[in-house]
């Protein structure tokens, strides 16, 4: 049974995925973080880049979107920054990243995600006041140690 | 006569200096400007003529400064600059003016546009014809101390992050550190990785740097809206942490118009030299590497090209350091035609991008940026400056272009040799 416990295992066991399979794991990563996006589009997508059988017309469509969707949600230059707005603009760039052919991300698509996903809670936490932002990669940990022993 | 025309004027007279009334008496009216704009040549609009967007402070120099200009005035030959003709350039010195530039470098008499641009805007902001999105910018600027309102709590909330991502402690507030950090709210916002980056980058380096606490902002709207007390409050904030902290110099972060704000018009704007040095991100990353304290490993195989932040590089003269470290990090680097110091605009710098009224004009001049990437169809696009990358990103979906946009520290953070790529989270 594989115990992701610290970043250092996990972006070495993300590195030894195949694109597909990073794809995959992505997906659940924006998956557990997509209840903090209000727009809808990134519920879909996700469920597209999280099936192991998408078509690639149906990937780059979904990619499409979720462009769209971080242009719509991102704090434009000098305008009044909203935290929470930012909370789904992260989401957003996690499925960007997500459905990113792999060798356009130099970081890889999953860490990006991973990130992204990471930048969304710590937005949260900048609304609520909470400290509970770090507890997303111990979330992503165990996504990952679960995805490796299916 | 309102008072507020009449606060417009006074603010035109007095940015009327020796270089304004030198450039105004020797335009020859040639046009060539209008062929360096992007807002002209992708519209064909002569309204878009550089030059012709200075016509008010141009009218006020005849009529004040002039011998037949002030004979024609007397005599009631001439117009007067009104209310009605300032509400008329409003969007042409705001929306369809990113003060790249470009125009003055192509002038055949030496006329820098841009500065008059920027003297132009003085009085606007004093008349009340400045856009709605950059006066809040300014407003929150000064009372929050970011223009997009980001307060110390988010900034440490994303320090946090970072941390945890590093695994080491990012310096806050340390006494007597090489360099102060200064940060972009669009970092804070909407690239929080750049912090992590340069703590890599510089944990690798051994670079001896901070934060501070009290004046984190990179940026400066005084600037953009073209407020000159404002800008020099801004820049004042800087040289106090720069005190308190004992720091000997200051690091621009990956902004255009910061650089141009913090190194080149900061000293002239409080009235005195610094006592400390001024570097773009840039720049001291190109010296590390000339010193061999950056080492790189593996480089992007994709077809990678750079584009240079205006007030990076036209304005700041940062060109060949990005160039000495996009060939550390890309195996098929390729320029885009007229590039470096001829660089076209993004379209959004100089406060378009809060300009929410300039959008559809600032997608359409996007078609220029569109025009020199279709020239070399790269993979992806590395740049300096984080109101570039998301405004390149936003063109790039407007015309169904597509490729990543990534940031030239960033990209360097990934390929360090002894890359720490995630820390010791337990």
């Amino acid at each position: 049974m594989t115990q992701i416990s610290n970043d250092t295992e996990f972006r070495t066991a993300l590195d030894g995925l195949d694109p597909a399979q990073q794809r995959l794991v992505a997906a659940r990563f924006v998956e557990n973080v997509v209840a903090l996006c209000s727009d809808d589009r990134i519920a879909r997508v996700i469920q597209v880049a999280g099936n192991s059988e998408a078509s690639e017309s149906e990937l780059a469509e979904a990619l499409k979107t979720a462009r769209a969707t971080t242009f719509d949600c991102h704090t434009r230059c000098g305008s009044e920054g909203d935290w929470t707005e930012q909370e789904g603009y992260f989401v957003a760039r996690a499925a960007v990243a997500a459905l990113t052919p792999a060798g356009k991300m130099p970081s890889g698509p999953a860490w990006q995600a991973a990130l992204s996903s990471r930048m969304a809670q710590t937005s949260r936490s900048i609304v609520t006041g909470d400290d509970t932002a770090g507890q997303e990669g111990n979330q992503q940990y165990r996504i990952l140690s679960e995805f490796l022993d299916s | 006569m309102s008072a507020s025309l009449d606060r417009g004027l006074n603010a035109f007279k007095e940015q009327i200096d020796a270089p304004v009334a030198a450039f105004f008496s020797s335009c020859v009216r040639c046009g060539l400007c209008a062929e360096a704009c992007l807002f002209y040549t992708e519209t064909d609009e002569p309204k878009y003529t550089p030059i012709h967007k200075l016509e008010p402070l141009r009218r006020v120099w005849k009529q004040e400064y002039t011998f037949w200009g002030r004979l024609a005035k007397s005599l009631g030959l001439s117009k007067p600059v009104s209310d009605e003709m300032l509400t008329d350039w409003e969007t042409l010195v705001y929306d369809s003016c990113t003060m790249c530039g470009r125009c003055s470098m192509v002038c055949p008499v030496g006329n820098d546009i841009a500065y008059m641009i920027r003297k132009m805007r003085e009085g606007m902001a004093a008349s009340g014809h400045a856009p709605e999105g950059l006066i809040g910018a300014t407003k929150r600027a000064i009372t929050i101390g970011s223009p997009m309102g980001v307060k110390l709590p988010a900034l440490q909330a994303q320090i946090r992050h970072a941390e945890e991502e590093l695994g080491f402690s990012v310096p806050v507030d340390v006494e007597g550190a090489d360099y102060l950090l200064l940060l972009s709210s669009m970092e804070i916002m909407n690239f929080p990785e750049f912090i992590s980056a340069v703590a890599r980058i510089f944990k690798h380096a051994n670079v001896s740097w901070t934060i501070s606490s009290e004046a984190f902002e990179a940026t400066n709207s005084g600037i953009q809206i073209g407020v000159s007390e404002i800008a020099a409050e801004l820049v004042q904030r800087t040289v106090d942490a720069v005190a308190k902290l004992k720091v000997k110099s200051v690091i621009s972060p990956e902004c255009g118009h910061a650089y141009m704000a913090i190194r080149w018009e900061g000293p002239n704007l409080i009235g005195r030299p610094y006592d400390f040095k001024v570097v773009h991100i840039l720049e001291l990353l190109d010296e590390l590497r000339e010193q061999g304290r950056l080492k790189l490993s593996g480089k992007e195989s994709q077809r990678l090209t750079y584009h240079d932040p205006c007030q990076v590089s036209r304005r700041g003269g940062v060109v060949q350091q990005p160039r000495n470290l996009m060939n550390m990090v890309a195996g098929n680097f390729v320029e885009m035609p007229e590039t470096g110091t001829m660089n076209w605009c993004c379209g959004a710098g100089g406060g378009v991008s809060s300009n929410e009224r300039a959008d559809g004009l600032r997608l359409k001049a996007f078609n220029r940026k569109k025009k020199q990437l279709d020239a070399i169809h790269p993979d992806a696009i590395v740049s300096a400056c984080s109101n570039c990358r998301i405004h390149l990103e936003d063109g790039l979906e407007e015309y169904s272009m597509d490729m990543p946009v990534l940031s030239l520290t960033e990209t360097i953070a990934e390929h360090l040799a002894d890359s720490e790529q995630a820390g010791s989270k337990a």
